[in-house]
């Protein structure tokens, strides 16, 4: 059971403001009875599969100039510096 | 000059001069001028598509190196980025993004002298079945308006229906590339996992999405397989293929091959009767092509879509809290907040089922439900891939209808998510499993196109290739009035 404290406490860990708390969570709380049948899927014998990868496979960590400066992408770059709200 | 032509029939009409790539580009950017208002595939196009094409026929004049495309219009999803242009992902939080790099797809497709018309509409991030989540309007199926075109790859799909371009890009997570298709009766394959790099196309779900090529007929999605599949060092999953030629043999034929058809996936209580009626004719068209076709049951299909949600929520929340808006965004001014708050109202520039899919994916991973429901996903997954690969012991090829639902109207579905995620019942076991599919139009049902898909084992997708065309040769399919 999902609550309305849940959905705005996702909302607040997923840095998304939402208004209609009430539409998402009815509709969080239907997808998720639906995601309940997973409950019978007999899967007890079954490992979390993982996946390995050699470190041999890794291409070769090597330093390659980027030609454009993705810095100057930044919307509010001031040559030094980025421009951001107030921390607190 | 038809702009209803083969890839191989482009080709050899700039060989032997019946015309030039600046003429058929020319010709493809008037059909888009003419059409988008009605379809709008499109959320960007190329204006420099023309003078492109013009190079390509100076280099071939003057005896140049060539590449393989010979200046071809082909359109690219607008999630796979192409250095210079938007990728907006068809959402407002990147309205304004220009790559500032090629994805190794679009790298390809330029140094092999495509003409890249244009960036095709989509879902925004890729999330959906109806092209209906753009943040810049839907785009409209071209056999009926009033219908949606499938999605997320909706655009890519009715940009080489509509004769807007002659292949197209397309990305697949749960059957992005293969419900457009069906809807609007092109070809689509989802190929191996790793088959080809996703190295610049924009993260969703990275452990099941792959680019997809889409084309009007099976040889001309085996023409441009040819040339974007295997290894590249940017993409860490990609698979060295061996150069392996998809066009040779493709008219090899499936005699004696073994059809299983996936009983799960035809039977479900969604089934459209027309679909089922005109699955029930592709079983004999295998039949008469000699195929030898059987029944096989894969328990987990039921499971798939919770599964495929769960895991592709938790990968989108992780793969979209880059979105804060001073590396990526749109004009949002920063008077008058706190860091937190300004990011969450920024946010807030997402749309409606994205925002879903986060609420999800930060639920389903959490702290007292991750063993309920990621893990459990997993597991699934994990035992369908087993499941699959015992099918493939017994059968060469594992069919289904590709989508169960005829294309519905726009609005249908949109205020029913789940029942918008059933829509990729029959779709995402490919993903789940990695294993190649592909949709080949099959039948238009009162105006509206049935696909039938074709699953194979791992990195069969020559196989694949040779059964999709085999069966598109028994069909004889009404064409799409523009």
């Amino acid at each position: 059971m999902v609550t309305k404290e849940d959905i705005e406490h996702i909302a607040k860990l997923m840095r998304i403001d939402i208004d209609n708390t009430e539409q998402y969570l009815e509709q969080t709380q239907r997808i998720l009875n639906y995601f309940d049948m997973l409950d019978k899927a007999d899967t007890s014998s079954e490992e979390i599969p993982v996946h390995e990868m050699k470190i041999s496979e890794l291409r070769e960590d090597k330093y390659e100039r980027f030609e454009t400066k993705l810095i100057d992408h930044l919307k509010n770059y001031k040559g030094k510096y980025v421009k951001a709200p107030k921390m607190n | 000059m038809k702009l209803e032509i083969s890839a191989n029939e482009y080709v050899n009409g700039i060989k032997d001069g019946t015309f030039t790539a600046e003429e058929f580009t020319a010709r493809t950017m008037e059909q888009i001028s003419k059409l988008e208002p009605k379809l709008h595939a499109f959320i960007s196009v190329n204006n420099d598509a023309v003078e492109q094409a013009r190079m390509i026929d100076k280099k071939i004049r003057e005896n140049e190196k060539v590449g393989v495309f010979y200046g071809m219009p082909i359109s690219v999803k607008d999630n796979i980025c192409v250095k210079g242009s938007r990728t907006t992902c068809g959402s407002k939080m990147l309205q304004d993004f220009v790559s500032p790099y090629d994805a190794t797809v679009s790298s390809i497709l330029k140094s092999e002298d495509a003409t890249i018309v244009g960036k095709t509409n989509l879902d925004e991030f890729a999330m959906g079945v109806a092209t209906e989540f753009s943040a810049f309007g839907p785009t409209k199926n071209p056999w009926n308006t009033d219908c949606v075109p499938g999605g997320s790859s909706g655009g890519s799909a009715v940009s080489i229906r509509a004769l807007e371009s002659l292949l197209s890009l397309g990305s697949d997570t749960g059957g992005s590339v293969r419900n457009p298709a069906s809807f609007c009766s092109v070809v689509g394959l989802k190929p191996t996992y790793g088959l080809i790099s996703r190295y610049g196309l924009v993260s969703y779900a990275n452990s099941i999405e792959q680019i997809g090529p889409m084309g009007r007929s099976v040889e001309d999605v085996a023409f441009l397989l040819n040339h974007i599949a295997g290894k590249d060092q940017n993409d860490n999953t990609t698979i060295d293929n061996g150069h392996q030629n998809y066009l040779s043999d493709l008219d090899a034929g499936i005699q004696g091959k073994r059809v299983g058809i996936i009983k799960e996936m035809c039977k479900s209580e969604g089934l459209d009767k027309n679909v089922e009626s005109a699955f029930r004719r592709s079983v004999s068209s295998f039949e008469k092509l000699g195929a030898n076709v059987g029944e096989v049951s894969l328990d987990l299909v039921d499971y798939t879509i919770a599964a495929y949600y769960i895991l592709t929520a938790s990968e989108a929340g992780s793969n979209l809290a880059r979105y804060d808006n001073l590396r990526y965004g749109f004009d949002f001014p920063q008077e008058g907040y706190e860091f937190k708050s300004y990011i969450s109202k920024a946010r807030k520039q997402f749309g409606p089922e994205v925002t879903r899919r986060m609420i999800l994916g930060g639920f389903v991973p959490s702290a007292g439900f991750a063993g309920k429901y990621l893990l459990k996903a997993l597991q699934v997954k994990s035992k369908l891939q087993k499941e699959i690969g015992e099918a493939f012991k017994k059968f060469d090829f594992l069919i289904s209808p590709t989508v169960p639902i005829l294309p519905f109207r726009f609005g249908e579905k949109t205020n029913d998510p789940l029942a918008m995620y059933l829509a990729d019942i029959n779709t995402a076991t490919a993903n789940l499993t990695g294993v190649p599919a592909i949709s080949v139009p099959f039948e238009i049902s009162n105006g509206l196109p049935i696909g039938i898909q074709i699953h194979a084992n791992r990195l069969e997708e020559k196989q694949i290739l040779q059964a999709a065309y085999a069966l598109e040769k028994t069909t004889n399919l009404p064409e799409v009035q523009l």
